[in-house]
Parts: C-alpha cells; structure tokens; sequence
C-alpha cells in the first residue's frame, strides 16, 4: 500500500496522532517536575553544607554525618525499636479515636437532638489546644503509654468526630426522600443511604486525625516519660547531636508522609464512584 | 365500574404552623390503569399532592385512600423524581437492585430483574456503569426503569422530563407511552408542560395557585397509541390546549387582581406558598 492511501485529508489529524501528542505533552511535563523536584533536593543539600562550613555543626550537621548517624541507628537497633514504640503509641490512639469518633459522630449526626445539645461541648473541647490538657492527662494516667495513648487519642478524635456527624447531618436530602419513597425503613435508610454518602467525609476526617495523631505521638513523646522517636529526638537535641537529630527527623518525616498517603489512596478507593476519576 | 385505585376527597395541607395553605379542598381519584397529569403554574401544588399520595406526608384536612387503605411509602406506589435521585455509590443494576432489594427479592432473582429491566429501556451495556458516567436522559431512563422493576400498581412522576433536554424528551415521552402501553399501570404524572400533559395523558387535573385547588377536570380524547397517531397536529389537540391555555390566563389574571388587593389592603399579608 502506499503512503498516498492512509494519509488523511489535509487538516485532520487522527485520533492516533492526538493520543500520541498528548502522551509526549505528559511525558514532558512529568521529567520537567522531576527535574526541578531534583534540583530543589540538590539545594537544600548543598544549603546544609554551605551552613555546616560557615557557621559550625552545632548550626547545621553535614548531610554525610546525618547518613553515617542513621546507617548506625538502623544497623544498632535504636531506631528500629524507637520506631517500634512511637507506632505503638500511634496506632493505638489512632484506632481508638477513630472507632469512638466514628461512633460519637453517628450518633451526633444521625440524631438532631443529640447533635444540638452536644455541638458547644463538642466545640468547646475541639478548640482548645490539646497540649493544654497535657497536665492534666499526666495527673490522671501518669507518664507512660497509657498516658500517651489517651493524648493521642484526644488530638486526633475531633477531626473524625466533626467530620463524621457533619458528613451523616447533611446526607444529600433528594436521595433520603427517594429511599423513603422506595419504603425504605430508618435502618435502611441509614445504612444503605446516609453513611455511604457520609463516606468521603469520614475518611476526610481520618486522614486529618492520622496527621494530628502523628503530631500528638510525637508531643506525647517529648513532655512525658521519653520514649521513641520523640524520646530519640529530645536526647540528641539536648545534648546537641545534630546529626543524630536529623537522621530522627528524616524517619518521622516518611512516616508521616507514608500515613498522610495510604489514607489518600484508601479515600480514593473508595470514593472511585464519584465524578472525579 | 371499577374501585379507584386512589381516592383524595377534600384534601387540604398547611406548612409552616398553618400559616401557609398549600392545597384546599381537593378531590379527584384515579382509576386502574389510567394516565392523569396534574398540570398547573408554580406553587399550585402538584408535587405536594404526589407526595401526599406516596405518603411521604399526612394532610390535615381530607382523606386520601390508596388501594383502599391509608396511603404509605411503599413498593406499589414508585416515584419517578424530576432528577433521576439515582445512589452514585453504585453501579446502574446496583441501583435498580436497591429498589428490589426494599421489595424483598432474593439477591440472584435481583440481579436478573435488573438487567431485563435494564433491557427494556435500552440500557443493558451499561448495567455496572456507575451514575456520573451516563447522560441525564440515561440517568433518567434508569431512574424510570427503577420504578418499573418493582412493579408498581401506580407510577408517580414529577416532572421526570422537565430537566432534560428536548429531544431526550421527546424519545423518553414516547418510551414511557409504550412502557404504559404494555405494563397498563396507572401514572400520576406532575408537569408544567401543557403539551406534555396533552400528548401523553387520558385526564388532565388543572390546578391553581394560592392556595393549590382544582381549576378544571379536562378528559383527554384522543385516540391512541399516540406514539401512532401523534395529536399534535390535530385540530382536537389545539382546542384542548387553547383551553387549557386559556384558564391559565385567566388564572393570571385573577392573580394580578389578588395582588392589587394585597396593595390596597396593606394590612392583608397573601403569602406565597412555599414547597
């Protein structure tokens, strides 16, 4: 066949042709990202030496003395059992806060009285600071894990618990009448209808409490009995191990990172049904 | 003469504390397998008077009788919404399975139901589509073909075409004709449209405003199946429409009329009834 038969009419372009245009479009544009991402990494490196050799290690460690710190922190066992113990912390808070903030939360939300008598209770415990209950959480658990389970737990609970009862207060009305319509009873009303429409708010609600929590293991580990990555944190700042310092800070950072993006892919899962896809 | 499959004699509803009358002393029924649009001006009624019918709310004034007991949701009323109201959490069978499901068939027996219905309306392709990935016509075809899976003795439709586009309406119009033609379940069908209602149904309720009553009873006698012999170009079809039309203006009028009264008479608060 020759070339003259598959050409089309001047002016058109083949659907073939598009894909392959916007394919090199996205192609381009993702190494163009990548490469700024890189060189920005670069910066920061080289920003940590030229501070390291201009005002001293106590000001900034060299980035090869944060890497030799955290090969022998992993390869010891320090970090890894830190790690242990700061998860520990963690994930308990985070589960319980989030079973009884998702159960609180229906609750308030699926029953108007009771949402209306418990709003400026609710309001009232979420706006103040959870480091203030600190003090109080030490008098009534001590020091250690229990202590900082329960202050994980109080940071992270009004984020699921607010999300929670907003997203099955403002269940989409049409949708409710339609089951009702249907004769739907309350319970299926509710299971069928509210709480899959409250869905995408819930799981908003648990990826802003996984954050906080991370916060709150980390503060819990800090100001009571020092344990974990926090604890590991407090000892080499107080005895100005930069170094050491920063390879804890780099591990905390990945953790958060890792919760904050399992918990986007788990809200993406299972918000697949919706328009943006 | 047969029992009418739903009677309303005298009904009269109140919002708002009783401040706001929406409907006053309406009484129509409907018999087995009859097509009757409740046809008005906004704030009339219309949908207030199905949802009285589906049980969704009590009258204060009046009794209402469906099928000889006291109208409630149910699966022998379906509804059919002006948007299709369709669960975006699930496929379009999922959807039609939902309906069912309320109904109490069994999970295989749903599933099978669902796409013969999804079948009947030309959407059998798209059975595990979810909502958002259909058109507003196809959406509304399956809210449609949700209603009719759970075979339901009355159909009850506000405004189903009335956000769709006119072409999409056209083709809908004339599947629902043909849908009645074969199932002969009752419909109840609210609109605006008083060629809509004309073309499709066999008794026109004409209802008028502040508060919601009946303005006129019109029988619709036009030979059928209309999507044969389309009307509209008949001379029958335009005199119906003209009077139809013509009440309407009159009906303005009489609200332009209220409306001096209300400004002459300050002290006299007309409010408008909210739906």
């Amino acid at each position: 066949m020759s070339e003259e038969t598959v050409r089309p009419a001047p002016g058109t372009v083949s659907a073939a042709q598009l894909e392959a245009r916007g394919h090199k479009r996205r192609q381009r544009e993702t190494t163009l990202v990548l490469g700024a991402q890189i060189l920005i990494g670069l910066m920061l490196l080289s920003g940590m030496y030229l501070l390291n050799a201009t005002a001293g290690k106590l000001f900034m460690p060299r980035p090869d003395d944060v890497l030799a710190q955290s090969i022998k922190l992993w390869s010891d066992g320090t970090m890894l059992k830190a790690l242990g113990e700061s998860l520990t912390v963690l994930v308990l808070g985070y589960i319980i806060s989030a079973v009884t903030g998702i159960g609180l939360g229906i609750f308030l939300g699926g029953f108007r009285f009771a949402g209306r008598v418990f709003d400026p209770f609710v309001n009232a415990l979420n706006s103040t600071p959870g480091a203030a209950f600190i003090p109080l959480i030490v008098v009534w658990f001590g020091l250690y894990t229990e202590a900082k389970v329960v202050l994980v737990w109080n940071a992270a609970f009004f984020p699921i618990l607010i999300n929670t009862a907003a997203g099955i207060a403002n269940a989409n009305r049409e949708l409710v009448e339609m089951g009702r319509a249907f004769g739907a009873n309350r319970r299926v009303l509710f299971r069928d209808i509210m709480l899959p429409d409250a869905l995408p708010s819930i799981l908003s609600g648990l990826r802003i409490g996984a954050a906080i929590a991370t916060v709150g293991t980390v503060i819990a580990e800090l100001t009571m009995a020092q344990s974990g990555l926090g604890g590991l944190l407090a000892q080499a700042g107080n005895r100005f191990q930069m170094d050491k310092y920063f390879a804890v800070v780099i591990v905390l950072m990945i953790l958060g990172t890792a919760i904050t993006a399992t918990l986007r892919y788990a809200e993406r899962r299972i918000g697949r049904w919706r328009a943006t896809t | 003469m047969t029992e009418p499959l739903i009677s309303l004699s005298h009904v009269g509803k109140l919002f708002g504390d009783g401040q706001v009358r929406a409907l006053q002393d309406v009484s129509f029924e409907l018999r087995p397998g009859e097509f009757l649009s409740l046809v008005g001006p906004s704030g009339c009624g219309k949908t207030t008077l199905l949802r009285i019918i589906n049980g969704l709310i009590t009258p204060e004034e009046g009794s209402v009788t469906v099928m000889g007991r006291k109208p409630e949701p149910g699966p022998d009323l379906a509804m059919v919404f002006q948007s299709a109201r369709l669960l975006p959490w699930r496929t379009v069978s999922g959807n039609i399975e939902f309906a069912l499901a309320l109904r109490g068939h069994d999970k295989a027996e749903r599933r099978q139901r669902a796409l013969a219905l999804l079948g009947a309306v030309g959407l059998r392709d798209f059975a595990d589509a979810f909502p958002h990935q259909l058109s507003g016509g196809m959406q509304q075809r399956v809210g449609l073909a949700r209603a009719l899976a759970v075979e339901p003795k009355v159909l009850l439709m506000d405004e189903p075409f009335a956000a769709l586009d006119a072409m999409t309406r056209e083709v809908l119009r004339r599947e629902l004709l043909q849908m009645w033609a074969r199932r002969r379940m009752a419909i109840v069908f609210v609109t605006h449209d008083i060629d809509e209602a004309v073309y499709l149904s066999q008794r026109i309720v004409l209802l008028r405003p502040r508060p919601g009553r009946i303005d006129e009873v019109v029988d619709v006698d036009l030979p059928e199946p209309r999507w044969q012999h389309d009307p509209r170009a008949t001379p029958a079809f335009a005199g119906l429409r003209n009077h139809l039309w013509d009440r309407i203006h009159a009906m303005a009028r009489d609200g332009e009329a209220l409306e001096e009264l209300a400004a002459a008479f300050p002290m006299e608060v007309i409010e408008k009834p909210s739906r």
